[in-house]
């Protein structure tokens, strides 16, 4: 897969790594490395084998195959196991379900892993002070997990993992417990921590809005396999397959199937674009973002007809959805727009096609 | 029934009224159940009899022989009980749920099952194998095959309490296997990213997190130990040695009531003062609740070379447990000579006709009328009880659930759980100060079946209600109302989505109302007469007279009859409910 050109001592470094479990490949040959203070989000859809990847990370399960480095340090291998404990490794873990120990206090559950340190008493007690303030907890202290709310259960689940100072931060859909507003917030202050401690993350989620906001590195999973590496905006920019292009993106891009016929790939009747954009290719997927399609008729742009299914506002314009068959087409009017379902609605492509696609959905570079 | 007042939003005084009426009913009638037999026994020595037996149990030259020394005896049994579960108890559960031990299924179904034969089952069996010659009659298997059994392993404390605890650890079993299964993997995970070591995690970790069970699994089997008759009857009343509830049961048997009423009373107080401390340990604000991860995930912890030992141990405390005292029971009943439990096999005992030499002339007990009147009796006193338990249950538990919050349902499900802490022996001697004598116009109740029946149905009544929740927090309200759009009427909603929701709780909540019916002997001993014999009763009869093998294939009925039905239930079970099948 690609790497992105990064030094030798990279914080992380993921090689060739296979987790199997039984006859099932959870993760298949990934490669990713990152530089010290990259926040790495590891995004794809349920059971695609980002957690499992985590949990490597993490210690908590062996790889069957491959290795994984921290600073140059092999901490696991194929060949070796676990070869550096998962207390071992520096790294912290923030768990979805925040796994806070029931039975202590808020205070109690940061000073743990503080007191398992061996850290001094008053270094633990100055650091335990330390972090409640960092995350605006400090008057919690003193209640037990059952007695705060789940927001609040996050943040001390945050504070107890950063409190030993961890070179690496390893989160496991944090926020996916959490409503929709505070979720927003907590992105934003698990950014504001990333900046305060300096360490290297690695952020598990399904969200891809969560990627794209957060991530200096993105690596998107699809059945267990690496899509595509890199800088976020280089993966909306420059997607590698259909995948990646369909996953990223608000709104998500329109994917066109197209014949050649004679000099032009047609989609359904339409005349669409010129044939050399992909010489060699009788049908291909042309990429259409929302924004390149425009609602009503057009000069000289090409146009379809297709039926009205919704539209939502969205920042003074409106993003239209159209069912054309089984194809749904999302495309950009100007101000706000209604219609009843079913009605039909013209759709332009002022644009050409932003990416190409092999039937295969491998990208035809051009 | 009480369904109606969740709907027809139409009629609402109907609704009103009906919405009363129910609760209303409910609550006389747990207070004849549960409240009346108490007053009634603590009046019942509030008279000058009653005075003078306080003073003669408390403060009397007699009082160390009827009070004192039971009290030490009960005592020591209720602490050496419970913490010989929890060493148990825990010890499986940590086997089977914290670590790869194998045949996992196998073990946790073997801590299971103690709990289904009857404590006076293993007492027997004890009985059979460790007897000594020190009272005469025939000598244990032991002592015949030339090991000299001595007298404290024989009789007394120590085989009650061996007794005791292989019949209670399956609850401790059950009690801490359920806590450690909800320490999820996540927990104990985050101790490992912490650096923490296996005993670390163990002590840190796991051990607080499940302490509120362990306290409840301990005091528990405390109740249970303090509370069994059987056992002590069966192996301390011949050399004397007497517990709080076999003093009793001898007061009553006498016929010195009010004595036996104030001994049922400090029986009352001290298995109640220790469940109630224990409460009070555990709830509060450490009464937290284990934040589970995701899918309730445990984590397994690797043995090594000690899984197999291991395995090999709690295999054994399986098998002593559960197959060797029915085998030892099995082979008694079969065997003319007590002592030599493998020779001379014969049908005797169970097909054989009277006269002859064996057992006096006795006839086998499928060939006595008693014995097959008692088998009816047995099994209709279950079903009866089973069905007005998970009846009345449900009612209560659906009235608590619909009024949380207010004062009726706050006093209902107090009252219902107050038998909880009250020992069966002493529940049936309070049943006794209340119908023992004609009440106005009604006639005593003493000795009838209907007796029975009530006092079962009332002492089961903290379980029935339990039960009842469970089964309705299966039916959400979400459930309910969707089918009420559909405009389905209240009868159609019944059968066709609260019923079959319902009957696979309610079916296993009968059955082990049933089981617990036909193996109960402390609540019957008290309670029951000639006219109605039950078979435990028949079984304690034959073992007090020194007619073992009768007892032992007695008992052998009975466990039957309980396995039976537990078989009879999963089968059906899986039959009634199939997208349950896993």
């Amino acid at each position: 897969m690609n790497a992105l050109a990064t030094g030798a001592a990279d914080a992380i470094e993921i090689r060739n790594l296979v987790k199997r479990f039984g006859a099932f490949t959870a993760v298949k040959d990934v490669n990713i490395s990152v530089p010290a203070g990259s926040f790495l989000v590891l995004v794809g859809p349920s059971g695609c084998g980002k957690s499992t990847l985590l949990r490597m990370l993490a210690g908590l399960e062996g790889p069957s195959e491959g290795e994984i480095a921290f600073v140059g340090q092999t901490v696991s291998s194929g060949a070796g196991g676990v070869i550096a404990d998962a207390g071992r490794r520096n790294a912290g873990l923030v768990f979805q379900s925040y796994a806070l120990w029931p039975h202590m206090t808020v205070a109690g559950n940061i000073a743990w892993p503080l007191k398992v340190a061996r850290w001094p008493r008053e270094k633990r007690d100055r650091r335990v002070k330390e972090v409640l303030a960092l995350l605006g907890i400090g008057t919690l202290a003193e209640r037990y997990p059952a007695e705060i709310s789940g927001g609040q259960q996050q943040r001390v689940a945050i504070a107890r993992t950063i409190a030993p100072e961890p070179s690496i931060l390893l989160f496991d859909e944090p926020l996916s417990n959490l409503d929709a507003k505070l979720r927003i917030e907590m992105r934003s202050e698990l950014m504001r921590i990333h900046r305060a401690t300096g360490a290297t993350s690695v952020y598990v989620t399904h969200d891809q809005v969560e990627a794209m906001t957060m991530a200096t590195h993105v690596a998107v999973l699809n059945n267990g396999r690496v899509e595509q590496f890199g800088k976020p905006i280089e993966l909306l920019r420059n997607p590698a397959t259909t995948f990646v292009a369909t996953f990223l993106g608000t709104p998500p891009a329109n994917l066109l199937p197209a014949r050649r016929v004679g000099d032009m790939f047609v989609f359904n009747e339409t005349p669409l674009t010129t044939g050399s954009i992909a010489p060699g290719h009788d049908a291909v997927q042309l990429l259409y973002r929302a924004e390149d399609v425009s609602v009503g008729a057009v000069p000289d742009k090409p146009s379809v007809v297709a039926r009205f299914a919704e539209a939502a506002p969205i920042a003074g314009r409106t993003m239209v959805t159209a069912m054309l068959g089984e194809l749904r087409i999302t495309g950009m009017a100007e101000g706000y727009f209604s219609a009843m379902p079913g009605d039909p609605v013209t759709l332009s492509f002022i644009r050409t096609p932003d990416a190409v696609f092999a039937v295969s959905g491998e990208r035809i570079t051009q | 029934m009480t369904f109606i007042s969740t709907f027809a939003p139409s009629g609402g005084r109907r609704l009103l009224r009906s919405g009363f009426v129910m609760p209303a009913i409910l609550v006389v009638i747990v207070a004849i159940l549960v409240v009346a037999p108490l007053v009634r026994i603590l009046l019942s020595t509030l008279t000058p009899e009653g005075i003078a037996a306080w003073q003669a149990v408390l403060v009397s030259p007699l009082s160390f022989n009827l009070w004192w020394r039971p009290l030490f005896n009960t005592m020591v049994l209720g602490f050496g009980v419970a913490s010989g579960c929890l060493v148990l108890g825990g010890f499986l559960a940590w086997l089977v749920v914290l670590t790869d031990v194998p045949g996992r299924r196998l073990l946790g179904l073997m801590g299971t099952l103690p709990y289904m034969i009857p404590s006076f089952a293993a007492a027997l069996a004890w009985g059979t194998l460790f007897r000594n010659s020190r009272l005469g009659g025939s000598a244990g298997f032991f002592e015949t095959n030339g090991l000299a059994i001595p007298d404290w392993l024989a009789w007394g404390l120590v085989p009650t309490a061996i007794v005791l605890i292989a019949h209670y650890y399956s609850l401790a079993y059950t009690i801490i296997a359920a806590a450690l299964s909800s320490v999820g993997a996540d927990l104990v995970e985050a101790g490992q990213m912490a650096g923490a070591k296996r005993p670390r995690i163990f002590f840190g970790i796991i051990l607080p997190v499940v302490t509120p069970a362990l306290i409840a699994a301990a005091s528990l089997t405390f109740a249970g130990a303090v509370a069994n008759f059987a056992a002590p009857a069966l192996l301390g009343l011949p050399v004397r040695m007497q517990t709080l509830s076999t003093r009793l049961f001898g007061m009553i048997e006498t016929g010195q009531n009010e004595r036996g009423f104030v001994l049922a009373l400090l029986l009352i107080t001290v298995s109640a003062l220790f469940l109630w401390m224990s409460d009070r340990i555990v709830s509060g604000r450490k009464a937290f609740i284990t934040v589970t991860g995701k899918g309730g995930r445990t984590k397994r912890f690797p043995l090594g070379a000690w899984r197999w030992p291991l395995f090999a141990v709690a295999v054994v405390i399986g098998l002593l447990t559960t197959v060797v005292p029915v085998l030892v029971l099995a082979a008694s009943s079969l065997a003319p000579q007590s002592g030599a439990l493998f020779s001379n096999w014969t049908l005797h005992f169970w097909i054989g006709e009277g006269g002859g030499e064996i057992a006096q002339g006795q006839a086998g007990i499928f060939r006595n009328p008693v014995l097959i009147d008692a088998l009816w009796n047995t099994i209709r006193l279950g079903l009866v009880v089973a069905l007005t338990t998970m009846l009345l249950g449900l009612a209560l538990a659906y009235t608590i659930v619909q009024r949380r919050g207010s004062l009726l349902a706050t006093i209902l499900s107090q009252l219902a759980f107050v038998p909880l802490l009250v020992p069966s022996i002493a529940f049936a001697a309070a049943y006794i100060a209340l119908f023992g004598a004609p009440i106005g116009p009604l006639p005593s109740l003493y000795g009838t079946f209907a007796l029975l029946v009530i006092a079962a149905s009332a002492h089961n009544l903290p379980f029935a209600v339990q039960s009842g929740r469970s089964v309705l927090g299966q039916i959400s309200a979400d459930i309910e109302e969707s089918a009420r759009l559909t405009g389905a009427s209240l009868l159609r909603r019944l059968f066709a989505i609260i019923f079959p929701l319902a009957i696979r709780g309610l079916f296993a909540g009968a059955i082990l109302v049933f089981v617990k019916m036909v193996r109960d002997l402390s609540l019957v001993v008290l309670l029951f007469t000639a006219t109605s014999p039950v078979l435990s009763m028949v079984a304690y009869r034959y073992a007090a007279e020194g007619f073992m093998q009768f007892a032992n294939a007695i008992t052998l009925v009975i466990l039957i009859v309980c396995l039976a039905a537990s078989f009879l239930a999963h089968g059906l079970q899986n039959r009634v409910q199939k997208w349950k099948e896993s």
